[in-house]
């Protein structure tokens, strides 16, 4: 009996709860493909790229002697220029073609090459590990956490829930949603398409940089790490429905969990192929994910 | 024009066009059959190994970009994971060349069997999705697949299988010895073009028409009397059996494989070669591996970087030139073909 | 074959739902082989349903579709196509990126057998005798190389026909032919109906009540998804019913 909770307690426990801090950061990567895919209908295959972007310009103002906590705003902002730019530059040239699904996707993969190899080109191909900002642990339930785990769980929720705030409930949002439901009327009615396509694009980028900032002391920081992260983003985006931010936050919790779990009964191998099963899976079932329904729908 | 009975001069204008359009694809495929004899003569004299096994490797990885040309270019859809079908080509074909016995004609036999089974499974998995899904569903599949066989201890794991023995490949009249370089591009350069004069030949008949009205409006080809699903099976299943038989061709060449063969890296290295060499175009695929590798080789002697460059090239072809090379060459042969009918 | 009494499609009871709203509910009609048949009613009576179903596009709920006296409910379309039910669209559905000349080809491969669908194209000569014959008809040899997507409005209307019509089939529905075309083109779309029935069975719909009344032999009313009356176009045009339900507005607009 003793054991079974001990088992609990000091196994099972903290490996949901690492779950959960990953789930939180994958969240808010997702959210920003999510939005992105809503509103502009494009794949962004750059949005991991982006988030190790977020995660090497961390490492370089840190160098320069600037704070964690003031990365956490000043990355967002550096990248939220370079995402407008980008959909400026690449996106909007392609947008108003037929096959532009195609085309955004093929030009966002070609973005995604360059920017993998500019991070080899900048930093070396070898893996940097950022110092831990918060150090030590902090006691919870008879459990030793982290205590930058709890703070990367407290942050994360608070951004989700202001990031549901700003779609939901503001001037900005509430022009994202109209031109995601019509663009044509929403243009009619005076909200600037073309700028509210840009600048979603930037946040949706900003988001996938804040996650690397988050993720880099836990994962490390090397030029592919986007492309091993944007796999269970992309999973979590289907599953929870492309463009559906609701639908985000729960696949985010459910295969981040399922990722935890499995790792830990079946052997962290299997882990992946079993989330990217499910989204497979989804996809033939209910290619509208889960909860279904778009941005402007939903 | 003769008024008096327009139909018959209207269809024979209609396919005269049809003529000198494919005459065009095949002026391209001759000329690349030429160019690849005259770089064996020039090559073959001065004992060199390594450039032979680069362009032997160029047209190994066209027969997988002309897979996914056939998905993408002919029927609409984007494969992200057309390396799935490569690295199982390549790992059938190495397990078969060590375990099995080192005969050319079993691992090509046994390599299309089970790319056809794994194909009729994956398409039965991917079809069902269209457009964006299709892609995510392929790039997820190659994704779960690659990350099984690199954890997959019977398979080599990380490593994959090394020492595969050289082979000799029996021809009836003659053999080939995959450890001659020459010879072995011959060889490869042979059945290269002969998967693309087959594929060419089947875009040709309702078959491949078929594919082409599915590729252009998939919701009406059920109101002229085809399935489009059983179509759209049909070319997914033709691919995988494409990139499987180049697969096959690897580890002859580089006596290994390793799971990066199905990493996302080599599907979408497809991708940028159908793009940059003509989408649709066939003989594009062709053309642009050979661009492709050697543009990797080129630069890669200067700095490690060539992504930067392959990226940025990839991006302008998207932006500035859809059609790719052929795309914009072949008007130009087209021009040339009918002026020459006109004034023999 | 039982010959000419037994109508060339017969519908019974049809009937489909979508969640709550139903949409088509106990249809029943038949059409008479070689004679124009036209469902007429009002926006949202369930024409377009009723179209779709008897063509394979969506699957019926109840009750049944009998073609030539087979029973055909539920077939998908590619299969009605091979029967020989061949259908329209309202909205222009052609091969827009394909030359005239392809669309009518691919469309007239139908009537090749299968095996031959691996030889060259141009071993199929039944079909390129068929779209001789279609440009011949439908006077399109001048654009036989553009593009589908470059002709105008009434050339793409008058090729939608000539697609429909290549694999020969034996029923043919016509989903409003004549939509957002000019008065002369509609007169013209009218006599080219008009030719095609006797060796071939039509079932129409159409906005143009004139254009119904002067071709039809038959005309069912639909309302709210059900069958308001029937009959030929006296009787349909006398139905006190119809009058209020559907041809009182038209005449005032006609007139």
């Amino acid at each position: 009996m003793g054991g079974a909770v001990d088992y609990i307690q000091f196994v099972f426990m903290p490996q949901v709860f690492n779950g959960l801090t990953i789930g939180v950061a994958v969240i808010l990567m997702a959210l920003g493909l999510t939005i992105i895919f809503g509103l502009l209908d494009v794949i962004n295959m750059a949005h991991g790229e982006f988030y190790a972007l977020g995660a090497y310009l961390g490492i370089t103002l840190a160098s320069h002697g600037v704070g964690f906590w003031l990365l956490l705003i000043a990355v967002p902002l550096v990248l939220l220029p370079l995402g407008y730019g980008s959909d400026r530059l690449l996106i909007q040239r392609v947008f108003h073609q037929k096959d532009r699904h195609m085309l955004t996707l093929l030009l966002t993969f070609g973005l995604a090459i360059i920017m993998e190899d500019m991070f080899k080109l900048a930093y070396g191909p070898n893996t940097i590990r950022p110092e831990t900002p918060i150090s030590g642990g902090t006691e919870l339930f008879g459990n030793f956490f982290p205590s930058y785990r709890l703070f990367l769980m407290v942050f994360g929720t608070v951004t989700i829930a202001a990031v549901w705030l700003v779609v939901h409930r503001t001037r900005y949002g509430s022009m994202v949603r109209a031109a995601a439901f019509d663009k044509h009327m929403a243009s009619s009615l005076g909200v600037p398409v073309g700028k509210v396509y840009s600048a979603t694009f930037a946040f949706g980028v900003a988001l996938a940089g804040l996650s690397g900032v988050l993720l880099a002391p836990i994962y490390s920081v090397f030029p592919t790490m986007g492309k091993d992260f944007i796999l269970m983003a992309f999973a979590v985006v289907i599953v929870g429905g492309l463009g559906n931010i609701k639908g985000v936050v729960f696949a985010g919790l459910l295969l981040t969990q399922v990722q935890a779990i499995s790792s830990l009964y079946i052997s962290p191998v299997w882990a992946d192929p079993l989330v990217f099963a499910i989204m497979v899976l989804v996809l033939m079932v209910r290619p509208q994910g889960i909860l279904g329904g778009k941005l402007g729908h939903a | 024009m003769d008024t008096l009975n327009p139909p018959l001069s209207i269809l024979q204008a209609v396919r005269r066009r049809d003529h000198i359009a494919h005459n065009a694809w095949q002026v391209f495929a001759f000329l690349f059959i030429g160019l690849a004899l005259a770089f064996t003569l020039v090559a073959a004299p001065s004992g060199d190994t390594f450039y032979f096994r680069l362009a032997t490797e160029a047209l190994i990885y066209s027969g997988l970009a002309m897979s996914v040309d056939l998905l993408l270019g002919f029927t609409g859809l984007l494969s992200l994971g057309q390396a799935l079908f490569f690295g199982l080509g390549a790992y059938t074909s190495a397990l078969v060349l060590k375990h099995v016995g080192p005969s050319f004609w079993t691992a090509m036999a046994v390599t299309l069997l089970v790319s056809t089974a794994v194909g009729i499974v994956g398409g039965f998995i991917a079809i069902r999705a269209r457009g964006v899904y299709f892609a995510l569903i392929t790039f997820g599949m190659a994704q779960v697949v690659s990350k099984i066989v690199y954890n997959t201890r019977e398979l080599g794991a990380s490593d994959g299988i090394m020492g595969i023995p050289v082979i000799q490949a029996n021809f009836l009249l003659f053999k080939v010895d995959t450890a001659q370089a020459p010879a072995f591009f011959l060889t490869v350069l042979a059945m290269t073009m002969g998967l693309y004069f087959c594929i060419a030949y089947l875009l040709r008949t309702p078959f491949g028409r078929t594919l082409g009205a599915v590729r252009n409006n998939e919701c009406r080809v059920p109101f002229l009397g085809y399935n489009p699903q059983l179509y759209k099976m049909l070319a997914y299943v033709l691919a995988a059996d494409m990139a499987a038989f180049s697969g096959a061709l690897y580890p002859m060449l580089r006596g290994f494989v390793s799971p990066e063969l199905m990493y996302f890296a080599v599907s979408g290295d497809a991708v940028i070669t159908v793009v940059i060499g003509g989408l649709g175009t066939l003989i594009g695929a062709i053309y642009g591996s050979v661009i492709l590798t050697g543009l990797k080789s080129a630069i890669g002697t200067y700095t490690g970087h060539y992504q930067i460059v392959i990226g940025v090239l990839f991006m302008l072809s998207v932006i500035a030139f859809p059609k790719g090379l052929m795309g914009y060459l072949s008007p130009l042969v087209e021009k040339w073909l009918a002026g020459r009918r006109e004034n023999p | 074959m039982t010959g000419g009494e037994l109508p060339v499609l017969e519908v019974r009871d049809l009937t489909v739902s979508f969640g709550a709203l139903t949409a088509v509910c106990g249809m029943c009609f038949s059409a008479e082989r070689g004679k124009i048949t036209s469902i007429i009613g009002p926006n949202g009576a369930g024409k377009s349903t009723l179209f779709n179903l008897v063509s394979g596009g969506i699957r019926p709920s109840a009750g049944t579709v009998l073609f030539e006296g087979a029973d055909v409910t539920g077939w998908a379309p590619y299969k009605l196509i091979r029967a020989g039910i061949s259908r329209s669209f309202q909205i222009t559905n052609l091969f827009f990126e394909l030359p005239v000349y392809e669309n009518l080809r691919l469309a007239a491969q139908a009537l090749e057998s299968s095996t031959k669908s691996l030889l060259p194209v141009r071993c199929s000569a039944r079909a390129r005798e068929r779209v001789d014959e279609l440009i011949e008809q439908f006077d399109l040899g001048e654009k036989v190389h553009e593009l589908a997507g470059y002709l105008s409005h009434g050339e793409q209307r008058r090729l939608e026909i000539a697609v429909v019509l290549a694999c020969r089939p034996r029923l043919l529905l016509l989903d409003e032919p004549t939509q957002g075309m000019s008065h002369s083109d509609t007169q013209e779309i009218g006599k080219v109906i008009r030719k095609l029935s006797g060796d071939l069975s039509i079932l129409l719909i159409e906005h143009d009540i004139d254009l119904v009344m002067d071709l039809s032999d038959h005309v069912v009313v639909m309302h709210q998804g059900a069958k308001l009356a029937e009959g030929t176009p006296p009787e349909v045009k006398g139905n006190p019913l119809v009058q209020s339900a559907y041809l009182g507005l038209s005449v005032h607009a006609g007139n």
